[in-house]
């Protein structure tokens, strides 16, 4: 600031100069008041540099402290195994056997729960089954997807694809298991709405399992702060650093603007507006628009996809051998075996949501009487994302090559470059989805992070704004941040939701397991009425 | 003090007190039409999964309520009260509507919230007696947190 104002005030004592006397400026004069005039623009363009850098760097030191504590590695050796990322292996595997493999067993019956079949319009809830896995997938379909599967493979190599869908197709029990829970233990409000999430089911459910009150409330409030957590993170800065990134990348190829990386607050700021109108503003339209338009988009880049892995059909079986030798042999340089694994599951976690418990928040409003139903639903989840959109950006990046390209920088760059490579303005069709899901996802998120801010500082006006205009503080904190710190916060907060929803899940496990058995039998003797 | 009063309000949040608030104010009323529930809604959340993709709006809001209202007032020997669904921040709401109703009377449940919640939220009670031009009731809750 000092800078701007003293390259503000040389310049003013200038102009005076220059006006008071009566003679033109000479050629001397005037190239001396061009040189002072640029080296003004770049003290002014340094200062704001070093503020954000300053910022940028005061959030890394942070975020080293939170990841000695959240990210703590109890397996000795080289490679980091955060305990975290075993709670939710754990999890997974644990909840995909204890309901006996439900993710292959209750596939078609989700897609028929998900067609509408049993939707009753005077079933109590707020939204359809479709609606309620379109509200979680616009959650879950974001940056994660496009960018941070390509940091995978450019850190774990393409075996990481293998380790990402396995974790994809575990973890869509693991998302049953805290859908159906969030359905059981929701609260319907005298206007209709719904209140329900992790917070809710560890409460209460905990409680009714014998255990002290203060046990199942203190998860429900450290599961609340991490979600809030996750809403800034995740859900928040990650797609903001990644759209601004998009955006930027966009900007710099067409040379429109010289150094547009200096800029990236503007669109941040932009960015906090287009989330503000919905948000504060109240303005449902857009937010109704983006909504609807996200299984179109997620359409789209499929189709995208394919056509690129088309384009390189020759080398596509070459791939699959290479995912596989990699996966089994990944190298050193990738941090073997476990360094991978580790990689394509916080990957896949971060991306799909499964064993976390934010999706849980939108699924317990659906219209159902039915809890296990909509928990069969929610398991279509993190197929659709990671088996389907993950692996689609994966085959992408490793069938072009570009996460092998020097010159490609992180994130969504790579995914970028990979786009550019078969179709030269596939990169614009990239940056329209990456805003949108990103816009999408920013959207889904502050209502996951608004309810677990009321749930621990109540329901009023003024709450709700606190929580928002810190909401819109960090998109532009995102959009400065460097990929590094934001994606290490990102991941604490989002990887730290399982701590007690996997707990306390597998607590409450034995009442999903009643009443996916009560359930299952009464469908399989037909005794469900359907209404398509 | 007077035995019964003319207009008496009683605002509802359908939590277990309502229906001991419903009836402290049955007894100072001659006739049940002299007593008016009130429950105040929060404004719509714009990026509730319900409003984007559903069919939740205020309409949708205010119709539950009322019907809920209604149901709540039968069990407790109100039928006859005068219902009334307000958008905004409710102790305002619940004064103003007080103020425009020329009430003589707010009868209203403490939250009897400690902690964080005590700290941020308040309480709508200690809003009502600050605003109100009339008498109000607070009635303790038993099962304060």
């Amino acid at each position: 600031m000092l800078f701007l104002c003293a390259s503000v005030f040389s310049g003013t004592c200038f102009a005076q100069d220059d006006s008071a006397t009566s003679e033109p400026p000479t050629t001397a004069q005037s190239e001396a008041t061009s040189s002072q005039d640029e080296a003004a623009v770049e003290v002014e363009t340094a200062a704001e540099a070093t503020v954000a850098n300053r910022i940028n760097d005061q959030f890394g030191v942070v975020v080293g402290y939170m990841a000695s504590v959240l990210f703590w590695d109890p397996v000795p050796g080289e490679v980091t195994v955060p305990l975290i990322v075993l709670i939710l292996l754990f999890g997974s595997v644990f909840f995909t056997f204890y309901h006996g493999w439900l993710n292959i067993r209750g596939f078609i019956h989700a897609i028929n729960v998900t067609r509408g079949r049993y939707d009753n319009p005077s079933d109590p809830g707020e939204i359809s089954h479709f609606q309620a896995l379109t509200s979680a997938l616009s959650a879950t379909v974001g940056l994660g997807n496009i960018a941070s599967v390509a940091v995978a493979i450019q850190m774990g190599g393409p075996g990481a694809v293998v380790w990402m869908m396995l974790l994809g197709v575990l973890g869509m029990t693991a998302k049953f298991h805290e859908c159906t829970l969030a359905q059981v233990y929701r609260k319907i409000k005298p206007d209709g709405t719904v209140h329900g999430g992790p917070m809710y089911y560890l409460e209460i459910g905990l409680q009714e399992r014998g255990l002290p009150r203060s046990v199942g409330k203190g998860l429900g409030v450290v599961f609340a702060i991490f979600c809030i957590g996750g809403s800034f993170g995740g859900g928040n800065m990650f797609q903001a650093n990644q759209a601004t990134q998009a955006v930027i990348g966009l900007v710099e190829d067409s040379g429109l603007v010289k150094d547009a990386g200096d800029y990236r607050w503007i669109v941040g700021c932009v960015l906090a507006f287009l989330v503000g109108l919905v948000v504060i503003g109240g303005i449902k339209r857009i937010g109704q628009v983006t909504e609807k338009i996200i299984p179109f988009m997620c359409g789209v880049y499929v189709l995208a996809c394919i056509v690129i892995l088309t384009a390189n059909a020759s080398v596509l079986a070459d791939t699959v051998v290479l995912i596989i030798q990699s996966c089994l042999n990944p190298g050193a340089a990738y941090g073997g075996f476990v360094g991978v694994l580790v990689l394509g599951i916080k990957r896949a976690v971060f991306s799909n949501e499964a064993g976390i418990g934010s999706a849980a928040i939108a699924h317990a409003a659906a219209k159902t009487d039915e809890p296990v139903r909509e928990g069969v639903v929610a398991m279509l989840g993190p197929f659709i994302d990671t088996v389907v959109i993950c692996t689609m950006t994966a085959l992408v990046v490793i069938v072009s090559g570009a996460y092998k390209d020097p010159d490609a920088a992180e994130g969504i760059a790579i995914t970028q470059l990979a786009f550019a490579g078969t179709v030269s303005w596939f990169p614009v069709i990239l940056a329209v989805s990456v805003f949108l899901f990103a816009y999408s996802t920013m959207i889904s998120w502050s209502y996951y992070g608004e309810k677990a801010w009321q749930y621990l500082f109540g329901q009023s006006q003024s709450v709700k704004l606190s929580y928002r205009i810190f909401f819109l503080i960090f998109i532009v904190l995102g959009a400065i941040a460097s990929l590094k710190n934001v994606l290490d916060f990102s991941d604490l907060m989002i990887l730290s939701m399982a701590f007690p929803n996997v707990i306390g899940g597998i607590i409450l496990a034995p009442k999903v397991k009643s009443l996916l058995n009560n359930y299952w039998a009464r469908y399989k003797n037909n005794e469900f009425k359907t209404y398509r | 003090m007077p035995l019964s009063y003319s207009t008496v309000i009683v605002p509802v949040d359908f939590s277990g007190e309502s229906p001991a608030a419903i009836q402290a104010g049955l007894e100072v009323v001659d006739d049940a039409s002299h007593l008016h529930l009130v429950h105040v809604l929060l404004p719509l959340d714009a990026m509730s999964p319900g409003v984007l993709l559903g069919d939740v709006s205020d309409e949708s809001r205010q119709e539950n309520v009322s019907k809920n209202l209604a149901a709540l007032a039968k069990e407790n020997g109100a039928a006859g009260a005068v219902r009334a669904v307000l958008f905004g921040t409710p102790g305002l709401e619940i004064t103003d509507y007080a103020k425009q109703q020329q009430a003589d009377l707010i009868v209203i449940p403490s939250h009897g919230f400690h902690g964080m919640k005590r700290l941020v939220l308040g309480s709508v009670a200690e809003r009502v007696i600050r605003y109100a031009d009339c008498s109000v009731l607070v009635l303790r809750r038993s099962d304060a947190e």
